[in-house]
């Protein structure tokens, strides 16, 4: 007999049967003497047979100590339990397999351990922590949510001992890592960026049922709570109010997104390492998916390769082709707007990390944490908040950037397969209100103009949407010209807005919060 | 993007327009016929490999318009549906000469 907080582990040998089930009773009975409402553990590594008589010795016990379990079952009594119904009345734990990882080859590797590949079809993650058992059965529980909610994943079947430490086993046939495919198969880059992106997506778009796991918000938040005492007090206030001001999110993050827990097991794609799970804002993954990708390895190139088994130029155009095709555009200065809040929260996070590491205490990890700081003020200073939407695009109200306007609404139009017609009629009404707005809204003076594009579905609809903080003017208020007048008769000019009415389906204008807002909309059937 | 290609022949300008008429390119073609027209009695614009025009080409056009009025004509060959839907909309087709 045992004791450890205030749980009194009594250890089963041998048979219990009809033979001896009084006898061992009544060991139990005065072991356990003066010892009411402690909980009990009957530690059972060295039964092996119980029979009804050993089971009603149980039951028995339980009616006294409501608390007990049953620890280190081998199967055959666990078997037994099974049959009979105790595994539901109690906790009944199996005594876990005996795994060895020497000489398997290692196929990934996250924040809370390594995953080795043992045979054929299976893989075991061995936890770095050596008392891993409640994050093992946390990692079950958040990857079963996953799969229940539409995530294929890959469930743990057994709890294993791999020297020291705890694994959970995972059936995995034939599969390759992302990281392993784009290292082996370069021609399929695109493809991976691809099917990444899909996974990404559709984990976002994947509603958690309230309390079902952590707000990454809260973790964020202490992040930029603890930089408070290491940057100068304006920034630190800053950083915890970008945060602060991010709106909750109940859509599922992974939190550890990068391409050695995504794996191809035949034609399917399978998300795993799924003990980083929460909710929250995609920012909060892509600022990890940052991390994965350059900041980690930003200062020494040689880190990504070590980890992923990529170099680092293929794991930036992994990065920026995830990024783009995640936004649905190739348009540079979006995806430098989102990458720069990613950077944000990203450097936060190394910084901690290196700090509660002891980094402070070293030269070189001192030089390290300096440069984020560095980096990290300069977007403080520009950043106002840490949100996007991948269908806005802020740019200065000037001529020469038409173009850029233009093939951003583009490239919504395409992806939602607007006819070529339609696709010329929204893209001269885009160039007469862009234009107006840079011909009238700062002049003579210089401002921002944001242009943001919604595709709805059933029925297709396409609004864009014009948005700035000039002087209020509704072009709208124009008469129409006289489009009837001959030739010396029309003045040259005043047709832009005219065109836009009447090629768009429905073109509104308000002004509100100190912003005109001009909406375009055009059925596309 | 827009590309100009012009020929003489005596009095007759032939200018071959392709890609877009837009507020980028509409000043380019307003100098290119402002350095060209004196003389010009008959001016020929070959839109077959126009794309794409807004207003700001309309107002090359309109203007162009009223200065060969004077002088001789204009006229506008090849323009394919999504043009010619603009200046359907704006009555371009009523005041410009179109082949």
């Amino acid at each position: 007999m045992t004791e450890m907080n205030n749980e009194v582990t009594i250890a089963l040998k041998g048979r219990i049967d009809s033979n001896n089930a009084a006898k061992v009773e009544e060991e139990i009975r005065t072991q356990l003497e003066g010892k009411n409402g402690a909980s009990v553990c009957l530690n059972a590594a060295d039964l092996q047979y119980i029979s009804s008589a050993g089971l009603r010795v149980i039951l028995r016990l339980k009616k006294n100590y409501p608390d007990l379990r049953i620890s280190e079952v081998c199967s055959e009594v666990y078997e037994i339990l099974d049959m009979t119904g105790f595994t539901e009345m109690m906790t009944v734990e199996k005594a876990y397999r005996v795994v060895s990882v020497e000489g398997c080859e290692e196929i990934g590797r996250g924040a809370n351990g390594t995953i080795y590949r043992i045979d054929q079809d299976n893989v075991v993650k061995v936890y770095n922590n050596a008392d891993a058992l409640d994050d093992i059965r946390h990692e079950r529980e958040t990857a079963k949510l996953a799969l229940i909610l539409g995530i294929p994943t890959a469930i743990s079947y057994d709890i294993v001992r791999v020297n020291d430490s705890y694994g959970s086993v995972f059936e995995l046939l034939n599969a390759s890592s992302f990281s392993k495919i784009i290292s082996t198969q370069p021609e399929k880059l695109d493809w991976c960026i691809k099917e990444y992106v899909r996974m990404l997506k559709k984990i976002h778009s994947t509603e958690v049922p309230a309390g079902k796991l952590p707000d990454m918000k809260e973790t964020v938040l202490s992040w930029a709570q603890f930089m408070k005492d290491w940057l100068p007090e304006e920034a630190g206030n800053k950083l915890v109010k970008l945060v602060e001001d991010v709106p909750h999110n109940d859509h599922m993050i992974h939190g550890d997104y990068h391409t050695k827990n995504l794996e191809l097991q035949n034609d399917e794609v399978l998300l795993i390492d799924m003990d980083t799970l929460a909710v929250g804002d995609p920012i909060f993954e892509l600022a990890s998916m940052y991390n994965a990708f350059v900041g980690f390895s930003e200062l020494d190139h040689s880190i990504i390769k070590e980890f992923q088994g990529f170099d680092w130029d293929t794991a930036q155009k992994f990065w920026h082709g995830a990024l783009a095709e995640y936004l649905g555009t190739e348009n540079k200065r979006k995806i430098k707007e989102v990458e720069d809040k990613a950077r944000i929260i990203g450097y936060t996070r190394l910084i901690r990390r290196s700090i509660r590491r002891g980094g402070m205490d070293n030269e070189k990890e001192r030089q390290k944490i300096e440069h984020w700081k560095k980096e990290l003020l300069e977007l403080l200073e520009t950043t106002e908040k840490l949100t996007f939407h991948p269908n806005e695009l802020e740019l200065e109200a000037d001529a020469d950037n038409l173009e850029e306007v233009q093939a951003f609404v583009g490239e919504h139009l395409d992806a939602a397969d607007c006819p070529p017609r339609a696709r010329m009629q929204i893209d001269v009404a885009v160039e007469e209100i862009f234009i107006n707005i840079v011909s009238y809204a700062y002049s003579p003076e210089k401002g921002n103009a944001v242009v943001r594009v919604e595709v709805s579905e059933d029925p297709v609809n396409v609004i864009i949407t014009f948005l700035d903080h000039g002087i209020p003017y509704d072009p709208l208020k124009r008469d129409d010209p006289d489009v009837t007048l001959a030739a010396d008769e029309r003045p040259v000019g005043g047709l832009g807005i005219f065109i836009a009415k009447t090629v768009m389906d429905d073109v509104t204008y308000e002004y509100k919060d100190g912003q005109n807002i001009l909406e375009l909309k055009k059925n596309l059937k | 993007m827009l590309n100009i290609t012009k020929t003489m022949d005596g009095s007759k300008a032939v200018y071959n327009l392709e890609g877009r008429l837009d507020t980028i390119t509409a000043p380019d073609l307003e100098k290119s016929l402002g350095d060209e027209l004196g003389g010009v009695k008959e001016l020929v614009l070959d839109m077959e490999k126009l794309e794409y025009i807004s207003s700001a080409g309309l107002r090359v056009l309109l203007s162009t318009q009223k200065v060969m009025a004077k002088q001789g004509e204009m006229k506008l060959i090849h323009v394919n549906d999504v043009v010619m839907e603009i200046f359907e909309v704006t009555g371009f087709t009523d005041i410009l000469t179109i082949e």
